[in-house]
């Protein structure tokens, strides 16, 4: 077995594990143990410079009160939720129609068409900042939760199609031919046996696009300005007084705006279910 | 009625002719074994007459009509696969019934069909459990059941008993047998396993290279092979073959002795050999002599028949079983 399990290693190296892990571990969580401090600092710690000291006295109450009170911190994650799902339901549901397509039919250009889905990737999307801001614009889409939609579903559904085409290439194709045979047409074997035995994948890859796109902070910037659209990531900025960085509101907005995909993990987690495959096929 | 008529049907992926014309009709009703080696087309056969690949030249018809470019939920044959196919995430039952619920049936006819299914192949006691609760044998039942519930007129075997285990193998090969006297379709199966073709069949299709090398009864292909390729591939242990001089007394470039049609005797014979390896199965012995001038010959003998390694035979081949090719392979008659 490779590698070897670190019970079986020896002494010198079992406790050089145990003592660099917790480290290697807190280093890691630094910048999150530093917003969760930050979060329950009063703001006079700001001001008298302890930046990265103990809180002189738990705020956590007042500042996340503040955080509800001086910004319309509600709206803006209702906004983000208005952005996030859609943009899960539109690149997952087309790319499981688009990876069940690429993975079960034989047709000219096929891998062609898979290969413009991937390359797709590789695009630095800022490059695209000027000429898609033109066209929001032009089709009079600025600054509305409907533009972030559309460009997330448009970004996101390469990945997705690339996701769900090996996903499905890896279910048995006996299991389609053998519904083919039995005289199920191709709408009803997508529905009623692809799209059961995907629903793992369609878990992991909804909670890894509701993430990215709920963190998204360079499109919320670029495409809307004002507070009825502008998604949370974005909106606390907006927590920065005119004069002075508040980065105690900030940190403790952020810790709100993070709870969603924090949840939407733990809420998907029973759908991670391995082996759902098992016993299809005798391999 | 369900007769498969073939006619010059070829396969031919990209430059590879993998089908190179078979004509073949298969009555109604009749249990039909497409036998040969790994890589000879049976199976790909098999799915062009299931609609599962296209058919590149020639035509294909089953009952009459021309399946040659009907899609295969059209056909009206069903189709049992080497590894069962079932739907994971459905139940047995689930499974079963599936392109029954799809075509819209009646609920009681559903209901009358799996039950009737499920008691020829009982199953009753697994109708709630999902296919990963079941042995190899119970799925490889319940494959079988998915067919037999949609009543059609043709159905389609593809090495179904290949991932089974020796006993159960036997088991559910005489089931097939059974299901077929009581269904009484036309059933087309694909092994490679000569001992299913020749238990099984009415008429067995020996495939060699993408060409058919016979077509007949399993007697007929034991008793009158047709060329070497049958000869060699029909029959367990495999025919011996002598050539060059020693077929000289038969009149022909190869001449062909089955094991079981040679004598064995300790003091005198036609040849006479040394024992390599003497396989006793209890019920028959099988040896390996070294022959002079011929090489290697397999023998049966009685169970009890006492050599072992190192023995002095004679062999004595049955002057009226012997088997004549020419140089061209084929059987002279």
């Amino acid at each position: 077995m490779f590698p070897a399990p670190i019970a079986r290693a020896p002494r010198s190296a079992r406790i050089a594990y145990q003592v660099l892990l917790p480290i290697a571990l807190i280093i890691w969580l630094l910048p999150l143990i530093g917003i969760a401090l930050t979060a329950v600092k009063p703001g006079a710690d700001l001001t008298a410079g302890n930046y990265f000291g103990l809180p002189s006295r738990f705020a956590g109450f007042e500042n996340f009160a503040a955080v509800f009170q001086n910004s319309p911190i509600g709206r803006y994650i209702i906004n983000s939720f208005w952005v996030t799902i859609p943009t899960v339901i539109g690149a997952v549901g087309l790319s499981c129609l688009t990876g069940f397509a690429l993975a079960t039919y034989k047709f000219r250009f096929n891998l062609f068409i898979f290969f413009l889905f991937v390359a797709g990737n590789f695009v630095p999307f800022q490059i695209l900042m000027v000429p898609v801001r033109q066209l929001t614009l032009a089709t009079g889409l600025y600054d509305t939760t409907l533009a972030l939609v559309l460009f997330h579903s448009a970004f996101q559904v390469g990945f997705c199609t690339l996701f769900m085409r090996n996903f499905i290439k890896a279910l048995p194709f006996a299991l389609i031919e053998s519904a083919r045979v039995e005289g199920v047409t191709e709408w009803a074997i997508f529905r009623h046996i692809v799209l059961p035995l995907m629903r793992p994948a369609i878990a992991a890859l909804s909670v890894l696009i509701f993430t990215f796109v709920w963190n998204d902070y360079f499109w919320a910037t670029v495409l809307v300005q004002g507070a009825q659209s502008l998604p949370v990531t974005a909106g606390l900025y907006s927590l920065n007084g005119q004069w002075i960085a508040q980065w105690h509101l900030v940190s403790a907005g952020s810790i709100v705006a993070a709870l969603p995909p924090v949840a939407m993990f733990f809420l998907m987690q029973k759908h991670f279910i391995a082996g759902l495959t098992l016993g299809a096929t005798k391999e | 009625m369900a007769e498969v008529a073939l006619r010059g049907v070829t396969k031919s992926f990209g430059k590879v002719d993998v089908i190179k014309g078979i004509d073949l009709t298969i009555n109604d009703g009749e249990f039909c074994v497409f036998v040969g080696p790994s890589g000879c087309g049976k199976s790909t056969l098999l799915r062009m007459i299931a609609g599962l690949e296209d058919i590149s030249g020639g035509s294909l018809s089953i009952g009459g009509r021309d399946m040659t470019s009907v899609p295969s939920a059209n056909r009206g044959v069903a189709m049992v696969f080497q590894s069962y196919a079932l739907y994971p995430h459905m139940t047995v039952k689930q499974n079963i019934s599936f392109g029954l619920r799809m075509a819209k049936a009646p609920q009681a006819e559903i209901d009358r069909r799996v039950k009737k299914a499920a008691d020829m192949l009982q199953l009753e006691p697994y109708l709630e459990r999902k296919p990963g609760q079941l042995s190899g044998g119970q799925r490889q039942r319940v494959a079988i059941g998915r067919a037999i519930v949609r009543e059609p007129d043709v159905f389609l075997f593809d090495e179904p008993l290949s991932n089974l285990d020796a006993a159960l193998r036997v088991q559910t090969r005489i089931e097939i047998a059974k299901l077929h006297a009581d269904l009484k379709s036309t059933m087309i199966y694909v092994t490679h396993d000569q001992v299913e073709a020749m238990t099984m069949a009415d008429k067995i299709v020996v495939l060699n290279a993408g060409n058919i090398e016979q077509v007949g009864s399993p007697l007929d292909l034991y008793n009158k092979p047709d060329n070497l390729f049958v000869a060699g591939f029909i029959g367990s242990p495999r025919m011996n073959f002598v050539k060059g001089e020693a077929a000289k007394p038969y009149n022909a470039p190869t001449a062909g002795i089955r094991p079981e049609h040679i004598r064995l005797s300790k003091e005198s014979g036609t040849w006479r050999g040394v024992v390599g390896v003497a396989e006793h199965l209890g019920s028959d012995t099988f040896l390996h002599v070294n022959v002079e001038g011929i090489g290697s010959v397999t023998v049966r003998a009685s169970g009890d028949f006492p050599v072992t390694h190192g023995d002095t035979v004679y062999l004595t081949p049955d002057e009226g079983r012997i088997h004549r090719f020419d140089e061209g392979g084929r059987a002279i008659r």
